[in-house]
């Protein structure tokens, strides 16, 4: 009982929570703006960690430092992806609930190619590297200076959305967008930039996500799917489409992983997780915050 | 002009006709591998393995059948880690296929899946990378397992070797999935046995995230040694946060993962120590042929072999050369042969009584600075356990 008030367990949380609202962010930008259900989600993750390494292991260049160029390209690649596969879909007028149905099947297909590529490419042998492996002390509490980096870089990046979406003209578009797409196509918002920027966004943000993985775990061109399964707990828990939901639910849910551990038992992680999700949408079918959005 | 192409036309007739005949005598050997899907990153240790074998015999002019040497095809389809998928893709290479000899699929699903095929055919198989009780069940005949790892001598190997060092109470933690559950059940009597008191049991889910709590209990309990029963993506993450949490623990076993490449280049030093399981490492003098292998494959693929996957997939091919060298592609002679005769492979002697090898006992490795030592048990050990 002691250790739930040490600090240790305190960092491991916010440092999990971090990673797991930084993973759903990107999936929740593609989801709100566009309503697509990226199941390749983890995919990206899985090319972040894989730039990281390439960046690290080739270049010696800090895997930290190559974020910004692995995030470009994993951008890159989403708007690729957009102008080939959704925006015929996105403009065709077609209800939300099918757009969802194919968007699922499209991504489900563009996970299947990525894996294998990334498995043909560099073989599906795991790889990792050391960085910023070395431990610090402050008081009682033992930190790993790539753990520290994760959760910096994490709440780094989640204060800037939030303060570009609540801050900017362009974030309260994405606002919009999400609350309602034709209201916001009424009120003369670009729908088109407002979709890119946010496929954009998401598949960069979830590369980062990957590339801070990348320095405390070993990478495997199927290493992905573990994280989809996350991030669509997360926001569904948060709220799909629900940014500032999708945050909370991934503080929410690593709070309970590592305190509801360390007062029970390891075995019951899986349980209580996926119970109180459960619970959660048993009392509050769209999501922790999804109500309070929709009003 | 006409000269130069009626030598051209000589010159690629004189390059062409060896090769057609050569053509005519190559052998097809086959295999279904997980290439894509969950278990893929297991995978390439042992195709690497495969791969290297038959270029080795290639290089020294074909596989030797009764007297008569062959070039060999690897031939082989991705079951896409998929064991019901693995057992169609057998039955296509021996029935459509009509491949010479079979190599073995990855894991003990598939090979257990693979069993019923091959016993159906007749068609001998030497199996490797599986591990489980489970494998004594299958009709012996027509498969055979070379590996040591398995779970029922792990946990009275394991309990020996620490009950020999001193070691009075250990921390138990363990993946929930399929085999670190089955060692688990045999490990714990083992453990009661030999009076070393289990001061911590626990089973983590394999998707866990984080083992903070989970190790700072482990912390707290203060056990002599701490038998981590790893996948090893778990292993990564014991390994981290163990390193974090300050764990020093003078014995700290890892289950899977240690032997794999990209564990060392993750810990470097800190793996320093960490105890794991396998039988087999280049530096056993006693065995000449193992560093030959750790170095072909060095050179080849540029990383250090896993020391389980990889040895084992080598050792399976090398009892497949031999008994084919000896009893060539009749079925029913190959099988006398495999089980019956003593082979010479990378990790010494290899004999099998009914599917199971006799010969090599149940060890376990030790990182001792960078190397992969054995420590146990003595009989092979090329180092002392030591502490960490």
């Amino acid at each position: 009982m002691e250790s739930l008030l040490s600090g240790q367990l305190l960092f491991a949380a916010l440092v999990l929570g971090g990673l797991y609202a930084l993973i759903a962010l990107g999936l929740n930008l593609v989801y709100g703006t566009m309503r697509l259900l990226n199941i390749a989600h983890g995919d990206l993750l899985m090319i972040g960690g894989y730039g990281a390494f390439w960046c690290f292991t080739l270049t010696g260049i800090s895997p930290l430092l190559g974020l910004p160029i692995i995030a470009a390209i994993t951008a890159g690649i989403g708007i690729a992806l957009y102008f080939l596969l959704f925006r015929n879909q996105l403009s065709s007028g077609k209800p939300i609930p099918q757009i969802e149905a194919n968007s699922l099947l499209l991504f489900f297909g563009v996970s299947v190619v990525t894996q294998n590529v990334i498995a043909l490419a560099f073989s599906a042998t795991p790889r990792a590297y050391r960085y910023l492996d070395d431990v610090y002390h402050i008081g009682q509490v033992a930190m790993t200076g790539n753990r520290i980096a994760t959760l910096l870089i994490s709440l780094a990046c989640l204060i800037s959305i939030i303060l570009i979406l609540n801050r900017t003209m362009f974030g309260m578009s994405i606002k919009a967008l999400i609350q309602n797409r034709d209201a916001a196509r009424v009120v003369g918002i670009n729908v088109e930039r407002v979709q890119l920027t946010s496929i954009a966004l998401g598949f960069g943000v979830a590369s980062v996500a990957g590339g801070l993985v990348s320095m405390a775990e070993q990478i495997s061109p199927f290493m992905g799917f573990p994280f989809t399964i996350a991030s669509f707990v997360v926001i569904i828990m948060g709220g799909l489409g629900n940014v500032f939901g999708g945050i909370l639910a991934g503080f929410l849910l690593a709070f309970i992983e590592i305190y509801a551990v360390a007062l029970t038992s390891a075995n019951m992680r899986s349980i209580l997780l996926y119970g109180i999700f459960v619970a959660v949408l048993i009392l509050r079918p769209q999501g922790l915050l999804g109500k309070a959005r929709q009003s | 002009m006409l000269k130069k192409i009626a030598q051209g036309l000589a010159l690629a007739a004189a390059l062409s006709l060896p090769t057609a005949v050569q053509a005519a005598d190559t052998l097809k050997i086959g295999y279904s591998i997980a290439k894509t899907g969950l278990f893929s990153q297991a995978a390439p240790s042992q195709v690497n393995a495969y791969d290297l074998w038959a270029e080795q015999v290639n290089a020294a002019g074909g596989l030797d059948v009764a007297g008569v040497k062959h070039p060999i095809e690897l031939v082989w389809y991705d079951d896409e880690s998929d064991p019901v998928k693995s057992a169609q893709i057998y039955e296509r290479l021996i029935s459509d296929d009509k491949v010479d000899l079979l190599l073995a699929p990855w894991g003990t699903p598939h090979h257990l899946n693979v069993a019923g095929v091959v016993e159906q055919h007749g068609f001998p198989m030497v199996g490797n990378t599986a591990g489980s009780v489970a494998i004594r069940e299958v009709e012996p005949g027509n498969i055979w397992f070379p590996t040591a790892v398995l779970p029922d001598r792990i946990g009275p190997a394991l309990a020996d070797m620490l009950a020999a060092h001193g070691v009075k109470s250990v921390s138990i933690i363990a993946n929930v999935l399929p085999f670190s559950q089955e060692n688990l059940q045999f490990l714990v009597p083992a453990l009661e046995k030999a009076n070393i008191e289990i001061k911590m049991n626990e089973s983590y889910p394999p998707d866990i995230k984080d083992m903070t709590p989970l190790l700072t209990q482990m912390k707290s309990a203060d056990a002599d040694a701490v038998i981590a029963l790893t996948y090893p993506s778990d292993a990564f993450l014991y390994t981290g946060q163990a390193k974090e949490l300050g764990i020093k623990t003078p014995y700290q076993f890892l289950l899977i993962g240690p032997t794999i490449a990209a564990y060392k280049d993750a810990f470097g030093p800190v793996a320093d120590g960490i105890i794991t399981l396998g039988h087999w490492t280049p530096k056993q003098k006693d065995w000449p042929r193992a560093q030959p292998f750790f170095d072909a494959y060095v050179a080849k693929y540029g990383s250090a072999p896993d020391y389980l996957d990889s040895a084992l997939a080598y050792m399976s091919c090398e009892i497949l050369q031999q008994a084919v060298a000896k009893a060539g592609l009749d079925h029913d002679k190959l099988r006398e042969v495999i089980s019956n005769d003593t082979f010479d492979t990378i990790n010494g002697p290899v004999k099998f009584k009914g599917v199971e090898n006799i010969i090599t006992p149940s060890a376990f490795l030790q990182i001792q600075k960078g190397d992969m030592e054995l420590v146990w048990p003595k009989s092979i050990a090329t180092a002392d356990l030591i502490k960490r």
